[in-house]
């Protein structure tokens, strides 16, 4: 029996560039069901990154409905919208961008104190996040003294420690080796079967190989 | 969470040190300085609050109308106490009240104590309470005398002074006193103060016996508790009858005169004047003025300092946020609110705060003794220690605190999420706050830079202005030894009449300038001349008098070296000549009650006064066998040091028990500029602080501008831009910023000078040059500080910086 996690509508998002309009995302229909690895892909520009975003809520669509878990996204307030998100969607990004000022450890704790879980539970968390990547020995590192991979590996456990229902990753191998690049894969396509949906964003063939579903965009259209 | 926060602060703080370290220096600076000078005003402001019915004690004064305008008055006569109590409802009590000096013997102790003559409601009225002895009446009997347990302690040691004769020189004889009580020592903030306190009328014969039932002989102060629920004013309409009664004549002679009436339509009247305001208030020049300029002014720069040392802060925190975008971006993303992120930004200044605040309190109680000397101040940090006003402190404290560290806290946490996380920043009006603020800074700093600059040359031309006397040759010292004054002059003239560096000798009942020993007073005659009431001051002089002090005869002649033959004849000054208005004013005389006085010299006008008053009207006389309080020695203008010791030996002889407090009279000029000097170099020393820390703020900034532009240079520099044109390409938009500053501060420290020269009839001319130097001066640093960055970066290789791109 298939969920539906999210499903987008006619959605389209357009921003305004000097007097110009311009379309990033025109007219996207999607429905994602729960269970699914989905890749995007396309050339730089076609707007897989503000999809992702949008559908991350961090960015929002500016026509077009876009329903997530049953409620209505676009017609929510601000407050209950990263509500829903820190609740169930975890980033992962090209970049890692991981906090330059926190250990290893705390990168990775950090989601849980916006979701004020207590202390012994983080604790317990945090060490069992550590333990399944295999970084237990680098937790208190800080992110300047890992490799590429090693830091997404801390982004990406950082996104799964709040036990999100939806991953999205944009481009999460771009600055990585083929080598750190496939065991990232392999990361993801053990999650996606351990049940969480993934989104990601990717330009490699490859990368796009281990989703479930393929989508194409070009100039914000799925084709 | 916190600790999470803490972490993230004290990290990112150690990362950033450079910047945090010119904060906290700032801030440290800032905090330390401003809690000095906040001490300083709250002293200043609290003085004679600590009596229990300060609020309905007035000191009693008269507002009478001279040819000068109405003149306030604040000597009364020895009937016009109990005659206002008596006549006048709502005076609950009075006392009449004057300071001195008095010779205390006890044993083989000599010691000089101050001493307040007063009335026995005295203690009722003000909060000095008795801790020891009698506490019903403890001056009423004739023979009594109270004492602050400082003063006991110095006369008695640890022995119970209760009980004890004491004696006191009055009249040349020694009067046996029996200590009855002790007062609890008072606070510093008291304008009146003494070592021990006497009935009123155990005073000398001149300045009590003298004067019972005299309305024309005022010499004393007055101060009253109105009855509760009284209006001081209503008091003072009521007084209407009392004048008209007690002084109808000088009345009526102002009607006849033409002088003006106040501006309640009266020739004189009685008026109150509040404790708290007695302090602040300006007898000197016409209707009382009650001015609390200097403490609020000293607060007001305080607050200068505390807000341009904030601006640095703002202005830095807010060109820092740059570098933190991602990380906020971030923490959004993670699911971070606003409120949350606006705590941890603001969390992380409060860090920078208290560390200041911390810093800033040491910092004030380790300058705190060398701030007391130089402002010859009592305030101290327990000044502070009041609930009301800590409360208000801490107060200040976190708005300060709030607004400084939450503004930019504010801006970092409401930035978009997506914008944060590529690393773009809107830039739309930040650089102009950033401008605004800049501007107010050394608009602040080139106003209090100005400032000093006028009053310092304002003080240079008071000090080197020429009085009309000499001022460098003169020692003068006050006769406060037991000896009678005439004997004690004679001896010393005899003393040092051999001496080659001696000139001459003389003395007088006043001291130009003030002395060492601070005493000062001033006697004003009136009296009918030709129908016209007359003001002068009354100078009684020795023989040679005009001579030591080299004033200028111009018309008649001096006195005769045998004084004697002079008794009869007095010397006016030129104000006093135009005052008489005669053809032939050597013709003239003075007409007073006992006598007839020829005028038989008129001397140059000379400041007898200080400068900021006009020269009055004054007569000299040459009175036998007056009371003499100082003596002026002349001496040869070679070693003057040398004649100063010679004189000081003599005195040393003839008078061996009491110190000798001699001073130049130049000296004595320079005591009078005390309060001058006090508020140059409190402006001095903040317009410093200002202008350091605004250039903190600037050095910081020039660091940042010069980071974001490195690329900007680089490129400059490949397409041929040379060293000096980049140097200007940075430095000019600083400049620019310096240069509205100034055109901006300059007109409200031009209006705020002049305004305050207007105190003075000897003043300077405001000129353009002053504030041109003020304005050069800031922009001078301004340019020096910025220079050592945007020259190093103009001159770096434009291949380094590119390569980092």
């Amino acid at each position: 029996m298939k969920n539906t996690l999210l499903s987008l509508n006619e959605a389209t998002r357009t921003v305004n560039s000097g007097s110009n309009k311009v379309t990033l995302l025109d007219n996207i229909n999607l429905n994602v069901e729960v269970g699914e690895f989905i890749s995007l892909m396309g050339p730089s520009g076609s707007g897989k990154s503000t999809l992702l975003n949008c559908i991350g809520m961090l960015d929002h669509f500016t026509d077009g409905g876009y329903t997530f878990l049953g409620e209505p996204v676009h017609s929510m307030k601000e407050k209950n919208r990263s509500k829903l998100y820190k609740e169930y969607i975890g980033f992962v990004f090209q970049a890692y961008h991981l906090i330059d000022e926190l250990t290893v450890y705390e990168n990775i704790e950090t989601p849980l104190l916006y979701k004020s879980v207590k202390s012994s539970e983080r604790k317990a968390m945090v060490a069992d996040m550590l333990d399944r990547f295999n970084i237990v020995g680098k937790k208190d590192l800080f992110p300047i003294q890992l490799s590429g991979g090693q830091q997404q590996l801390v982004g990406i456990a950082r996104a799964l420690i709040g036990k999100p229902k939806l991953i999205l990753a944009d481009e999460p191998t771009g600055n990585l080796n083929s080598k750190q690049s496939e065991e990232i894969m392999e990361l993801f396509a053990q999650l996606n079967k351990e049940g969480v949906t993934i989104i990601q964003a990717t330009h490699s063939e490859s990368n796009a190989a281990y989703g479930s579903r393929i989508i194409n965009l070009l100039d914000g259209k799925i084709v | 969470m916190f600790k999470n926060y803490f972490k993230i602060a004290l990290r990112n703080l150690w990362k950033n040190r450079t910047f945090t370290a010119l904060n906290v220096v700032g801030l440290t600076v800032a905090f330390g300085v401003a809690l000095l000078l906040g001490m300083f005003a709250v002293f200043q402001l609290s003085f004679d609050r600590f009596h229990d019915h300060g609020d309905t004690i007035y000191k009693v004064y008269s507002e009478d109308s001279g040819p000068y305008g109405i003149e306030a008055n604040t000597s009364k006569s020895e009937p016009f106490a109990a005659a206002l109590r008596d006549e006048v409802t709502g005076v609950e009590k009075i006392t009449r009240y004057s300071g001195s000096g008095v010779l205390l013997t006890y044993q083989d102790k000599q010691l000089g104590m101050g001493t307040a003559y007063v009335d026995p409601d005295f203690f009722e009225m003000f909060s000095f309470p008795i801790v020891k002895g009698d506490t019903e009446n403890p001056i009423t009997s004739e023979s009594s005398v109270a004492m602050t347990e400082q003063a006991a302690k110095r006369i008695f040691g640890d022995e119970n002074p209760i009980g004890q004769t004491v004696t006191i020189l009055r009249d040349e004889v020694e009067v046996p006193f029996n200590v009855t009580a002790i007062i609890e020592d008072f606070p510093d903030t008291s304008s009146i103060g003494f070592d021990i306190v006497l009935n009123f009328k155990s005073q000398n014969e001149h300045a009590y016996a003298r004067t019972v039932g005299r309305w024309d002989m005022e010499n004393h102060e007055v101060y009253m508790q109105l009855s509760e629920g009284l209006k001081p004013e209503q008091f003072e309409k009521s007084t209407a009858d009392f004048t008209q009664l007690h002084y109808k004549n000088e009345i009526d002679n102002a009607k006849r005169d033409g002088f003006e009436p106040n501006a309640d339509g009266l020739y004189r009247q009685i008026k109150v004047l509040p404790l708290a305001d007695v302090r602040f208030a300006n007898f000197n020049q016409g209707v009382v003025s009650v001015n609390r300029t200097m403490p609020y002014l000293v607060l007001g720069i305080s607050f200068l300092i505390l807000f341009i040392a904030c601006v640095n802060f703002i202005n830095m925190s807010i060109a820092k946020s740059s570098q933190r975008l991602r990380e906020i971006g971030m923490r959004k993303t993670l699911g971070a609110n606003k409120k949350q992120l606006f705590f941890q930004f603001w969390g992380e200044s409060i860090l920078v705060f208290l560390m200041s605040i911390g810093l800033g309190i040491l910092l004030a109680v380790v300058l705190l003794p060398y701030f007391q000397t130089l402002f010859r101040t009592q305030a101290s940090l327990a000044t502070l220690l009041n609930p009301s006003l800590l409360i208000l402190l801490i107060f200040s404290v976190l708005l300060i605190t709030l607004i400084a560290g939450g503004y930019p806290a504010l801006l970092m946490s409401r930035l978009g999420t997506l914008q944060s996380l590529k690393g773009k920043l809107q830039v739309n009006g930040k650089n102009r706050l950033r401008n605004s603020l800049m501007v107010l800074q050394f608009g602040i700093a080139i106003l209090l830079i100005s400032g000093t600059l006028v009053l310092w040359d304002q003080v240079e031309f008071m000090r080197t202005k020429d009085l009309g006397f000499n001022k460098d040759q003169v020692i003068a010292f006050p006769l406060n030894g037991k000896l009678n004054d005439q004997k004690a002059i004679e001896l010393l003239r005899n003393t040092l009449q051999d001496k080659p560096n001696i000139v001459s000798i003389t003395a007088s009942n006043n001291i130009l300038g003030i002395g060492k020993d601070g005493n000062r007073t001033t006697s004003v005659l009136g009296f009918e001349h030709k129908g016209r009431g007359v003001d002068t001051h009354m100078l009684v002089v020795d023989a040679d008098y005009v001579e030591t002090l080299d004033l200028n005869i111009i018309e008649g002649r001096s006195f005769r070296k045998n004084l004697v033959s002079d008794s009869l004849s007095v010397i006016i000054n030129e104000a006093m000549a135009k005052q008489m208005n005669e053809d032939d004013i050597l013709a003239s005389q003075i007409t007073l009650d006992d006598a007839s006085y020829n005028i038989v010299g008129v001397i140059e006008d000379f400041n007898f006064q200080e400068l900021d008053q006009h020269i009055a009207p004054m007569t000299l006389f040459a009175l036998p066998n007056w009371n003499l309080r100082n003596v002026y020695v002349k001496v040869t203008s070679q070693n003057l040091e040398q004649a100063y010791d010679d004189v000081k030996t003599a005195w040393n002889t003839i008078e061996p028990n009491v110190e000798f407090q001699g001073s130049f009279l130049n000296e004595n000029i320079e005591r009078t500029l005390r309060n001058e000097r006090t508020m140059i170099t409190m402006i001095g020393s903040g317009s410093i602080l200002a202008i350091i820390l605004s250039c903190i703020g600037l050095f910081a900034m020039s660091l940042l501008i010069v980071a974001q532009r490195r690329k900007e240079i680089g490129v400059r520099k490949i397409v041929g831009a040379s060293v000096s044109a980049i140097t200007v390409l940075l430095t000019k938009d600083f400049l620019k910023l310096v240069v509205i500053a100034f055109l901006m501060a300059t007109p409200i420290a031009w209006w705020t000078m002049n305004k305050w020269l207007q105190n003075y009839p000897y003043r300077i001319d405001l000129n353009i040059w002053i504030f041109l130097a003020a304005g050069g001066i800031a922009v001078l640093i301004a340019m020096l500080t910025i220079a050592v960055k945007t020259i190093k970066a103009a001159t770096s290789n434009p291949v380094e910086s590119l390569r980092t791109e």
